[in-house]
């Protein structure tokens, strides 16, 4: 389970999260969803510590994420997807895949290669372009790489920053029902963070609406989703 | 026929070493966005120690090896020290502008280098010294007459394509490399993979020590050996590393070879004292029709 409590995070003299608790349950989806500059990318890049929180805690199983940093945080079962297809695009396929399993390469010799293997089974048109460098592919093919490069770290919790950012419907489809299928039958536990309610809150567990960095709804998913009040006043629609 | 071969000849040698300069050069640039102005300084200071073992009746081969050892460990302290804690956002939240924190390192970087050159000048005086060459510095004699190109010629070349060719091997074959290219390209990926981003800027660094502190071992031995003789190897590496492309390494070892072209051609052709001028010239032209060089990236930052 993923705790956070009370989280601020400013940047100079801008608060962006003001406040923040929320929890997000094992093996489920629990999507962060909320206007632009609502503090949402602030939020992920807090608790996969490439930004530091100025009081607050965040702890996962058990223990607190305080104070470490962002590549002992992925050692700890933590991967961030973070916004707008974060992929290195003068890297190949195969090379920005591989680039997410390098710290397991000595423990885990062989898994490393299966976790790649996985990658390709679950976008096979990743596969296809594999020797391809990463800046030649379409926006969905890089969202998928991105998603790969953080799943072969082989994750218990998956922070996922807008995913459907500039995709077509049918490939944010396509993208969001993998990792419904990888929460499912995995256990992978995932944070989801959208601009787009309406797909976020159809495929998630539960809910967490913010607003000038501050949580101003959490429920299970459906009833956001069915609640016109908020919906209009928070999401514009 | 015989000035051209000279020109071509010496050309080859000389920009296998400004090659490995401006490698030098750029790895550190894409791997910590700085413009290091001290690693000439480095390679100087090392060089010295392995004159001063030389002197001290060492092989000319231990000498060689400790300085490139020197130059390693020079440049990763430089990162640690110096560097990286000037690149901490938060000690550096008092300077307004974004242009003036990516300033303060390279100032710091010219500072190191006067601080070598003064040191260096205490420790060994400022006087002139010669460096050995471990290959006789005499033409080959092909059918009576002396060809413009010696065994040491044949050394260095052969030295700079294997370290070239190692380096290239390593950058894209080992995991450790994957990872320093990683965090040159984007050191945020590179972290959320779980790549100590730290650790591999710092062998950026030590790579790059290493590369220059070869380059001095390889330079001296036409140029002799003072606290700045280098200084113009920095400039010369400098405009190879621009004219390649800052921002690629290929570029580099590219740029360093057009480059030490133009100055033999210029020196045989021309005269010495033209050598400076051409090296500007070249350096403005690339400037203003090229200004991301021959391999650069379209976005490369302008220096």
């Amino acid at each position: 389970m993923l705790e956070v409590k009370n989280l601020v995070t400013s940047f100079g003299s801008v608060i962006a999260l003001d406040g923040v608790s929320f929890t997000a349950q094992e093996a489920k989806i629990t999507t962060v969803i909320g206007a632009n500059g609502a503090g949402k990318s602030t939020l992920l890049r807090t608790i996969s510590g490439l930004e530091h929180p100025s009081s607050g805690s965040i702890t996962w199983s058990g223990k607190s994420l305080i104070g470490k940093r962002a590549e002992d945080i992925v050692r700890d079962g933590i991967a961030h997807v973070p916004e707008g297809h974060a992929v290195i695009s003068e890297l190949t396929v195969e090379e920005n895949i591989s680039m997410g399993s390098l710290f397991r390469r000595r423990k885990f010799k062989a898994d490393v290669a299966d976790a790649q293997d996985e990658m390709f089974e679950l976008f096979p048109r990743l596969k296809e372009r594999r020797k391809q460098l990463a800046g030649t592919l379409s926006g969905g093919e890089r969202q998928m790489l991105a998603i790969s490069r953080a799943l072969v770290s082989r994750p218990k919790l998956l922070l996922l920053d807008e995913p459907s950012l500039g995709l077509a419907p049918l490939v944010v489809e396509q993208i969001i029902d993998s990792i419904n299928i990888l929460c499912r039958t995995t256990g992978l536990t995932v944070l989801l963070v959208e601009q787009n309610a309406n797909t976020a809150l159809g495929v998630a567990d539960h809910g967490v609406l913010l607003a000038l960095g501050k949580v101003v709804a959490d429920r299970p998913a459906a009833e956001l989703r069915a609640d016109a009040n908020l919906r209009a006043a928070y999401l514009g629609y | 026929m015989d000035t051209f071969l000279a020109a071509l000849f010496s050309g080859t040698s000389r920009g296998a070493i400004y090659a490995l300069v401006a490698l030098g050069l750029v790895i550190v640039w894409r791997g910590a966005g700085i413009l290091n102005y001290a690693q000439m300084g480095q390679a100087m200071f090392s060089t010295y120690i392995a004159s001063t073992m030389i002197t001290n009746g060492n092989s000319y081969w231990l000498a060689f090896v400790v300085a490139i050892f020197v130059g390693a460990v020079m440049g990763a302290l430089l990162d640690i020290l110096v560097m990286r804690p000037l690149s901490n956002k938060k000690k550096t939240e008092l300077l307004s502008s974004e242009s003036m924190r990516a300033a303060v390192p390279v100032i710091a970087s010219l500072g190191i280098l006067g601080v070598l050159q003064a040191l260096a000048g205490i420790i060994w005086a400022a006087e002139e010294r010669g460096f050995p060459s471990p290959y006789a510095q005499e033409g080959f004699t092909v059918a009576g007459t002396v060809m413009p190109f010696t065994s040491f010629d044949v050394f260095v070349i052969s030295v700079v394509l294997t370290t070239l060719l190692l380096t290239s091997l390593f950058f894209k074959k080992t995991g450790v490399g994957l990872a320093m290219r990683a965090t040159a390209l984007n050191a945020e990926v590179a972290r959320l993979s779980g790549i100590r981003t730290n650790f591999t800027r710092s062998l950026s660094w030590a790579f790059s020590g290493a590369a220059s502190s070869l380059a001095g071992l390889l330079i001296t031995p036409t140029s002799n050996l003072s606290p700045n003789t280098l200084d113009l190897v920095l400039i010369i590496g400098f405009t190879a590393a621009v004219v390649g492309g800052l921002d690629s390494p290929v570029g580099a070892v590219i740029g360093g070879f057009l480059v030490g072209m133009v100055i033999s051609f210029v020196s045989f052709y021309g005269a010495p004292e033209d050598v400076f001028l051409a090296i500007l010239a070249v350096l403005i032209l690339v400037l203003i029709i090229r200004p991301r060089g021959i391999l650069g990236a379209k976005d490369a930052r302008r220096v």
